[in-house]
């Protein structure tokens, strides 16, 4: 086992645990709290894929951004802190074999099967990626680019509509 | 260096209409106090310069933007099926709205960027935009569903249809990301390029398997249809309707287009896969519709029906299929907003007026209306001499062709299960009398939209070659 190795199982064995904390725990404040070290987790294996734009935008957007949101989102809810918010799991059975056998076969692929990039790995030499990413979202990939700004637009136009006060006519009784 | 070319700007024009006028229909809604009418109008517009744009391209036979998408041809046709689609359920919507005092601009806004999804999706060339697409459609779809933000049906149906559809995408996601790992593209004209080689790794069919776990979510095939029933019940009628008709047409666009991809191998057990995933959705779809009260529900079921019939045309893979798939669609989208137009008409506050009995002896009381609604449902069981036989002959043909003989019957069989609950609501409107004396409002809108469904639904069903010389120069 050499030292690359050694450093992908570190940031593997860390967001998988601290994925699991995220999906077991029954409070939402360590729920949150612990999806900083998935996020980390996930940062640090793209740094070992030389990724380094992809590493960078992880911990700014989902570190920096998304989950600084999210505790704000969870703190100012008043009275989530302390109730426990997972409800009972149904049909735990039936869901366990299937994900069983989802993950049996998806696992056993993924062990025998030659990855297109795997030939090439090693060869490369270390450089930024940043600057190819970011001629391709202005040449060749423009569309998509330009599209994905679109998509925030309708989930802004969406939130505000769902969330503005004017005119409803409620049959949800208020929470008081 | 240059960076667009002609064909770029005019192979995304219908894009980029639609986005232009939802971004004014935003302004105006903005700026503009009681604007509802006036977004309305402007939408419509939009949309008719963006059919305008498709058909003019329609002759061109080319991508734009490094392969991402398709100009012309397959793509023209179904952008102008989509767009139609939205004009009419926008024009259902107007009547409905104003009726529930529901009526805002940002309805239509997010038609016109649900549609652009939709666009998007039949113009696919690329597995990104064909991403980006259903997320688009979709993201405006749950607002859409939860679009009465009073109700509790409407609440947990954008819930639901989020979560569940939410789940969907990872799959979806997943599977291209497979495929990309076996392949290094996402471009779908390159990967057929490499065929067979990519199919001999498995993890290249399991990244398509996970891709179909996707799409079917999307066009709502069993066992992917859970969410159907409570969505098209919750959300709001001409929602429904939108959704039903313009959703499943613009998944099945992308599906058969993506799908012809590792149906070029003709793969036998891929086409048994799709073939046991069209014959599920037929049975259940059919079978949960028996017991059906509320119409809503009862034409969730259907759809899912319906959606299994089509996966017939791609599990055939033949051009008589995919030209099925299409003929059926348009028959399908045609007669769904004229039935779902029917049943916003109908309905009354709170989600009154929607079971059967509440349309006994409607035959006596609005004879155009019960049979415009009469034609509707045969035309949803397959009877000539209305569209909906000619789509459902050319699919059962197809699986003939493909020496899927067992599936053919299948098909027909369930049908017969199905004529069951489609010939139930003449029943109660022609032979049961009425129990509610309640005057029944039309409103000129909806109800020219709907004369306009059911004339479309004669027309292409007694000359459905206006159709298919058009498809002759797609597929």
């Amino acid at each position: 086992m050499n030292m690359y190795e050694i450093i992908f199982y570190f940031f593997a064995f860390i967001t998988v645990a601290s994925a699991s904390v995220v999906v077991f725990s029954r409070n939402i404040i360590y729920a949150a709290f612990s999806l900083l070290f998935t996020f980390f987790g996930v940062a640090g294996i793209y740094v070992l894929l030389n990724a380094d734009f992809l590493a960078i935008t992880q911990l700014l957007i989902y570190v920096g951004g998304i989950l600084v949101l999210l505790l704000f989102g969870v703190m100012l809810t008043t009275n989530t802190v302390n109730i426990d918010i997972k409800s009972g799991s149904m049909n735990v059975l039936a869901a366990a074999s299937v994900v069983a056998a989802l993950a049996g076969l998806l696992g056993g692929v993924f062990w025998t099967s030659d990855w297109f990039v795997s030939k090439q790995m090693g060869e490369l030499p270390a450089q930024t990626t940043s600057k190819e990413i970011g001629t391709a979202l202005i040449t060749t990939h423009v569309l998509p680019f330009e599209i994905a700004s679109v998509i925030l637009l309708v989930a802004i136009v969406g939130a505000a509509m769902m969330a503005r006060r004017e005119g409803i006519k409620s049959q949800i009784p208020s929470s008081k | 260096m240059e960076f667009f070319s002609p064909t770029d700007l005019l192979g995304s024009s219908p894009i980029l209409a639609l986005g232009l006028f939802s971004l004014i229909a935003l302004l105006v809604n903005a700026f503009l106090k009681n604007s509802a009418g006036m977004v309305f109008y402007v939408s419509a517009v939009g949309i008719f310069v963006a059919i305008g744009c498709s058909i003019y391209t329609f002759p061109m036979n080319a991508t734009a933007f490094s392969d991402m998408l398709l100009v012309g041809g397959y793509a023209s046709f179904f952008s102008v099926l989509f767009l139609v689609i939205a004009l009419f359920s926008m024009f259902i919507a107007k009547p409905y709205l104003e009726r529930e005092q529901y009526h805002y601009g940002e309805y239509y806004v997010l038609i016109l960027l649900a549609t652009i999804g939709m666009v998007m999706l039949a113009s696919s060339a690329d597995l990104i935009t064909a991403f980006l697409g259903i997320e688009m459609m979709s993201v405006s779809f749950y607002v859409l569903a939860g679009y009465f933000r009073g109700k509790l049906s409407s609440n947990e149906s954008a819930l639901k249809y989020f979560l569940l559809g939410a789940f969907a995408t990872g799959f979806l996601l997943y599977g291209i990301a497979l495929i990309y790992g076996t392949t290094g593209t996402t471009n779908l004209l390159r990967i057929v390029t490499m065929y067979p080689q990519p199919f001999n790794d498995p993890l290249h069919i399991i990244g398509w398997g996970l891709i179909l776990i996707g799409f079917g979510f999307k066009v709502a095939a069993v066992p992917f249809h859970m969410w159907v029933p409570d969505v098209y019940e919750g959300a709001p009628t001409p929602v429904t309707a939108f959704m039903s008709t313009g959703g499943k047409a613009a998944a099945f666009s992308v599906f058969l287009m993506t799908f012809s991809v590792p149906m070029s191998m003709r793969d036998e057990r891929l086409m048994t896969v799709l073939a046991v995933l069209a014959a599920a959705s037929m049975l259940l779809g059919n079978w949960f519709g028996l017991s059906q009260t509320n119409l809503k529900r009862m034409l969730a079921y259907s759809s899912i029906a319906h959606a299994g019939y089509m996966i017939i045309g791609i599990a055939s893979a033949t051009p008589m299929g995919q030209q099925g798939i299409a003929f059926y669609l348009v028959s399908y989208a045609l007669t769904n907003l004229g039935a779902f137009g029917i049943i916003a008409m109908m309905e009354k506050e709170n989600g009154g007026n929607l079971n059967y009995e509440d349309y006994a002896g409607l035959g006596k009381r609005k004879p155009a209306l019960a049979a415009l609604l009469a034609m509707f449902m045969f035309s949803l069981t397959g009877i000539p001499p209305f569209a909906g036989f000619i789509g459902k002959y050319y699919l059962f043909a197809s699986a003939v062709q493909s020496h899927m003989t067992w599936l053919a019957i299948f098909g027909v069989i369930t049908s017969l299960f199905s004529t069951y609950y489609y010939l139930r609501i003449i029943v109660y409107m022609y032979f049961k009398e009425a129990t509610n004396h309640e005057e029944i409002k039309l409103p000129g809108l909806t109800f020219a939209t709907v004369i306009l469904c059911g004339a479309g639904i004669v027309l292409f069903g007694i000359v459905p070659s206006l159709i298919f010389d058009l498809m002759k120069s797609i597929f």
